[in-house]
C-alpha cells in the first residue's frame, strides 16, 4: 500500500524493486517514513493504539479535515492556496442545518451543501482567474465575507438541528457498518473512498496532469494547450464541493453549527496536513496518498498531545509549527536534489 | 581578466579567455550571439562567478564576488536587457541599492534628484528624474540605464549593446559622453553588432567565438569584412550541411498576409510542406512576438491561414494545436518544460490536450508513444518516470519535439531551439530538423544564430525593427547577408 495507488496494489506488489523502493522511501515517499515513526511513537505512549476502536476513531476524527485537505492538495498542487475553507464549512453548514430543519431530508441538505460549495468555489476561481487576483487575497476576502454573513444570520449563535431530525441525522457521523467482523464507521469509509477517487483523478486523468503542470510552470502549460484558467478554477470548485460535503458531516457530528466558532482554523489544519504529506507549497508536486497520511499524522499528533494533557488552546500553535517544520524539511530535501 | 573559464553545467560558455584594458581605453568586444560575450562580462561585473580564472585591477588580484563589490571597484555594467523597475521613479531606479541618506537615516531625496538631473544632463537628455520609469520610451530607458553609470565614479563601464533602441543622434550623444569620460581616465568595454559604431568609438577589438578568444587587434588595422570573417570563422573544408536538399513541395500549409502584432507589422509569407523557413532578427526586431502569434499565444491583426482555413485573432493555443501547429518555445527552462514533472508526463502533455478523446490517461499507451519517439529521435534517457531535469538540455528539447510529433503536428514552430545546448547536440537538432522536413513537416525556425540558419533554412525572413527587411533564398543565406540585413545596414544609406 505504501508503494502505489491503492487501486493497483496487486500489480504493484508483483514488480516491486526493493532497492529502488528503499531510495524512494527516503526521498519521494519520506512522509511514509515519518508516518511509521509517528505510529511507533504513538504506540509506545498509548498501549491501546493498535486496537480497532482507537484506529477507527482516528479515521473518524480525520474525515472532515481530510476531505477538505484532499481539495486543498489540488489547490496547492496547482500553485494556489485557499484559506476560505473554514469559513466555507461554517457558512454552508449553518444554512445547511436550516435546510434540513425545513425539509427533514438529509439528501436535500446534501444537494444544497454540495451546490453551495460549488458556487463558492466558482466565485473564488473566477476572482482569481478572470479577476486576476492572487489566490491568497481572493480567498481571504471569501473567508471574511462567509464568516461575517453566517454570523449575521445566526446572530453569532448556533444553528441547531431540531428534534424531529436529530436522531436520524446524527447517524451519518456516528453510524457504522459491519465489515470483516468489525464495525467500520461511515466517516472512515467516506474518507478512504474520497482519497481513492482523488488519487485516481490526480494520477490517471487529464485534469490531474494539468493541475501539476499549471503548478509547475504556467507558461509551459499554456504553450502546451492547457486551459490554465479552467484548471485553476476547477481546483477551487472541487475544494468548495469538498467543503460542502464536509459541512454536512460537521453538522451531523456536532448537531449544532456555531456561527462564530464552527470550523475555525480548519484552513490551517488542512494546509498543515497537505504540507506534512509532502506536497510542495510552490505547486507542481505532491501525492494524494501523502495528504491522506498527513491528515492521519496530524490527528495522531493531537491525540498524543491530548493524552499528555496539553491544552487544546495550543492546537493552532501546533498546526503552525507542523506547517513550518514540514516545509523547512521539504526545502532541505528539494535543495539536496538540485 | 586572466584565464577566465565559465561553465554552465556541461556547457563551457567561456574558455580560458584573457583580456586587458588600459585606462581611458575603449575596447570593442565582438562575437555572434551565444559566443560568450555577455557571460564573460557578467563574470567581470560579479553577476556570475567564473569556474576558473581571476580579475586583476591595478596590479592586484580582486575577487568580484557580487555586483556590489564590482561597483565599489568602479566597474559598472549597462545591460542589454533593461534592468529597471517600471513602478519606481527614474531617480529611485538610478540610486537603487545605493540610496543616499541623511544623517538621520532618512533618504536624501533632494540630493539624489539633483545628481540624477546632472547625470542625465551630461547625456544631453531632458528626462525628468521624477517620472515613473514605466512611462518612458524604450530609448529613454536605455539612456537612464547609461546615466546610472555616471552617478558614481567609475573606472570601467561595460556596455552591452547600448544603442539597440537609440536613434543615430542619441547614439552620437552617447559617444560624446563616452569621449569626455575617456579623457577623465574611464575605460569602456563596448559590445555591439553594429560595425560603423564600433569603428567610430573603439580603438581595439577582441573577438570571441564559441567561448574562445579567436582574435584581437586594432580597429585601425582591419576593415569590417575582415572582422565579420573573424566572428563567423572560416568555413570548414567540408560541411555536410552544404549539400542542402530542398524538400519544399507546392502545398501551402500556413499563409500570413499583412500580419501584425505587438512589436511587428506587415509580415507576409507562405509556408509549404517540407519547407524550412527561418525567421531571424536582433533583439527588439519582433521575432519572439511573431512566434507567439503564429501559435495563438498572442492577439494579431491581418490574415493568418492554416491549411486553407482562416484563423481568428484570439483563438487559443489549443485550437492551433488541433490544426496541427506545434511550438517548441524559446527559453526552454522558463517556457518549455515542467521542472517538477517526469519525463513521460512532459512528453505526454501535448497529446492529452490535442488528441486524447477521453479524460483518462492510459499509462501503457503513453509509454508506447514515448518509446516510439525515444527511438526515432534517439533520446538518451533511462527511466521515463525520472524528472525531466535529469536529462541534458538537448535531450529535454528532443522530448519537447517528440511530444508534438505524437500530437500529430505537421507545422513545427521552433523558437530558438538550440538555446543553451552544447555544440554536439546542436548538430543533432539540425539533422533532426532536416529529417523532419523530409517527413513532410513544415518547419519555422526562429533563430538569432546565423550559422544555424545557414545550416537548415530553405528561405529566411530577416526582421529589423518589426518589419521584414529582407527575404533571402537558399543561395543568398550567408552569414554576412544575415548580419547585414538584421542590423538594418541596407537602410542606413543616407
Amino acid at each position: 500500500m505504501s508503494v502505489s495507488a491503492p487501486t493497483n496494489v496487486g500489480s504493484a506488489l508483483r514488480r516491486i524493486n526493493f532497492r529502488e523502493l528503499g531510495i524512494k522511501l527516503f526521498t519521494e515517499y519520506s512522509f511514509v517514513l515519518s508516518f511509521i515513526l509517528l505510529v511507533i511513537l504513538a504506540a509506545t505512549v498509548n498501549h491501546n493504539f493498535f486496537s480497532w476502536p482507537n484506529i477507527s476513531n482516528i479515521f473518524v476524527q480525520s474525515c472532515i479535515i481530510g476531505l477538505i485537505a484532499l481539495g486543498m492538495s489540488m489547490v496547492i498542487s496547482a500553485g494556489q492556496i485557499d484559506i476560505s475553507v473554514g469559513s466555507q464549512v461554517a457558512f454552508i453548514g449553518g444554512f445547511g442545518v436550516l435546510v434540513l430543519n425545513q425539509t427533514g431530508s438529509p439528501m436535500i441538505m446534501l444537494a444544497f451543501t454540495a451546490s453551495a460549495g460549488i458556487v463558492i468555489g466558482l466565485i473564488n476561481g473566477l476572482l482569481i482567474t478572470k479577476g486576476r487576483m492572487p489566490s491568497f487575497i481572493a480567498t481571504m476576502a471569501m473567508m471574511g465575507a462567509a464568516r461575517s454573513l453566517i454570523n449575521h444570520f445566526g446572530s453569532g449563535g448556533p444553528f441547531t438541528v431540531n428534534r424531529a431530525n436529530y436522531e436520524q441525522f446524527r447517524q451519518i457521523a456516528t453510524g457504522s457498518v459491519g465489515l470483516f467482523g468489525v464495525k467500520v464507521p461511515y466517516l472512515m469509509l467516506i474518507f478512504i473512498a474520497a482519497t481513492i477517487i482523488f488519487d485516481v483523478v490526480m494520477k490517471r486523468t487529464r485534469l490531474g496532469k494539468h493541475i501539476y503542470a499549471v503548478g509547475s510552470n504556467e507558461v509551459s502549460a499554456r504553450l502546451s494547450g492547457v486551459n490554465v484558467d479552467a484548471v485553476k478554477t476547477a481546483t477551487f470548485v472541487i475544494t468548495g464541493l469538498m467543503c460542502g460535503i464536509a459541512a454536512l458531516l460537521y453538522a451531523s457530528r456536532t448537531t449544532a453549527v456555531a456561527a462564530s466558532s464552527a470550523a475555525v482554523g480548519f484552513e490551517l489544519d488542512a494546509i498543515a496536513a497537505v504540507a506534512i504529506g509532502g506536497t510542495a507549497m510552490t505547486g507542481g508536486r505532491g501525492k494524494i496518498f501523502g495528504t491522506f497520511l498527513g491528515v492521519l499524522m496530524f490527528k495522531i499528533i493531537s491525540n498524543i498531545l491530548t493524552a499528555a494533557n496539553v491544552s487544546t488552546f495550543l492546537n493552532g500553535a501546533i498546526s503552525a509549527a507542523i506547517i513550518v517544520i514540514a516545509v523547512l524539511l521539504q526545502n532541505f530535501q528539494y535543495r539536496k536534489q538540485r | 581578466m586572466k584565464d577566465i573559464v565559465v561553465d554552465f553545467g556541461p556547457v563551457r560558455a567561456v574558455d580560458h579567455v584573457n583580456i586587458t584594458i588600459g585606462p581611458g581605453e575603449v575596447v570593442g568586444l565582438l562575437g555572434e550571439n551565444g559566443a560568450g560575450k555577455s557571460t564573460l562580462m557578467n563574470a567581470l561585473a560579479g553577476a556570475i562567478s567564473p569556474t576558473h580564472g581571476e580579475v586583476v585591477i591595478d596590479g592586484s588580484r580582486k575577487t568580484v564576488s557580487n555586483v556590489k563589490v564590482a561597483a565599489q571597484l568602479g566597474i559598472r555594467f549597462i545591460h542589454q536587457e533593461l534592468n529597471l523597475c517600471n513602478d519606481l521613479k527614474v531617480f529611485e531606479n538610478m540610486f537603487l541599492g545605493e540610496e543616499l541618506r541623511r544623517p538621520t537615516g532618512l533618504l536624501d531625496t533632494t540630493t539624489m534628484i539633483a545628481r540624477c538631473r546632472e547625470a542625465l544632463g551630461r547625456m544631453r537628455t531632458h528626462i525628468n528624474p521624477e517620472t515613473v520609469v514605466g512611462d518612458l520610451q524604450a530609448a529613454e530607458k536605455q539612456l537612464v540605464e547609461c546615466a546610472k553609470a555616471l552617478l558614481f565614479k567609475s573606472q570601467l563601464i561595460i556596455m552591452d549593446e547600448p544603442s539597440t533602441a537609440l536613434t543615430t543622434e542619441e547614439t552620437e550623444n552617447l559617444f560624446e559622453t563616452m569621449r569626455t569620460l575617456k579623457t577623465e581616465g574611464v575605460s569602456f568595454i563596448y559590445i555591439s553588432h553594429k560595425m560603423p559604431e564600433l569603428f567610430e568609438i573603439c580603438e581595439r577589438y577582441y573577438v570571441l567565438r564559441d567561448g574562445v578568444l579567436v582574435a584581437e587587434g586594432k580597429f585601425a588595422e582591419v576593415d569590417d569584412s575582415a572582422i565579420t570573417e573573424l566572428m563567423i570563422g572560416r568555413q570548414l573544408a567540408h560541411d555536410v550541411f552544404d549539400d542542402h536538399t530542398d524538400n519544399t513541395r507546392p502545398e501551402v500549409l500556413v499563409k500570413a498576409e499583412n500580419l501584425s502584432g505587438a512589436g511587428f507589422e506587415d509580415v507576409n509569407f507562405e509556408l509549404h510542406v517540407g519547407e524550412v523557413l527561418a525567421i531571424t532578427g536582433l533583439q527588439g526586431s519582433g521575432c519572439g512576438q511573431l512566434a507567439d502569434v503564429l501559435f495563438g499565444a498572442a492577439p494579431f491583426g491581418g490574415t493568418l491561414t492554416v491549411k486553407g482555413r482562416r484563423v481568428r485573432s484570439g483563438s487559443n493555443v489549443r485550437s492551433f494545436m488541433r490544426r496541427g501547429v506545434a511550438m517548441v518555445p524559446r527559453m526552454r527552462k522558463e517556457r518549455g518544460i515542467h521542472n517538477d514533472l517526469s519525463i513521460m508526463d512532459n512528453h505526454n502533455m501535448a497529446y492529452i490536450n490535442a488528441r486524447a478523446r477521453t479524460p483518462w490517461i492510459s499509462k501503457p499507451a503513453a509509454l508506447k508513444r514515448y518509446e516510439r519517439e525515444r527511438k526515432s529521435l534517439s533520446i538518451k534517457a533511462n527511466n521515463p518516470a525520472n524528472p525531466i531535469t535529469s536529462l541534458s538540455g538537448g535531450n529535454q528539447q528532443k522530448i519537447i519535439i517528440g511530444k508534438w510529433l505524437e500530437a500529430e503536428a505537421d507545422v513545427l514552430l521552433l523558437d530558438n531551439p538550440t538555446q543553451g545546448i552544447d555544440v554536439g547536440t546542436k548538430f543533432e537538432i539540425y539533422h533532426l530538423i532536416l529529417a523532419l522536413a523530409k517527413r513532410e513537416k513544415a518547419i519555422v525556425v526562429f533563430s538569432a544564430e546565423p550559422p544555424e540558419i545557414h545550416k537548415v533554412a530553405d528561405v529566411c525572413l530577416v526582421m529589423f525593427k518589426g518589419r521584414v527587411n529582407a527575404v533571402l533564398e537558399r543561395d543568398q543565406i550567408t552569414e554576412r547577408n544575415l548580419m547585414f540585413y538584421s542590423t538594418g545596414a541596407n537602410l542606413r544609406v543616407s
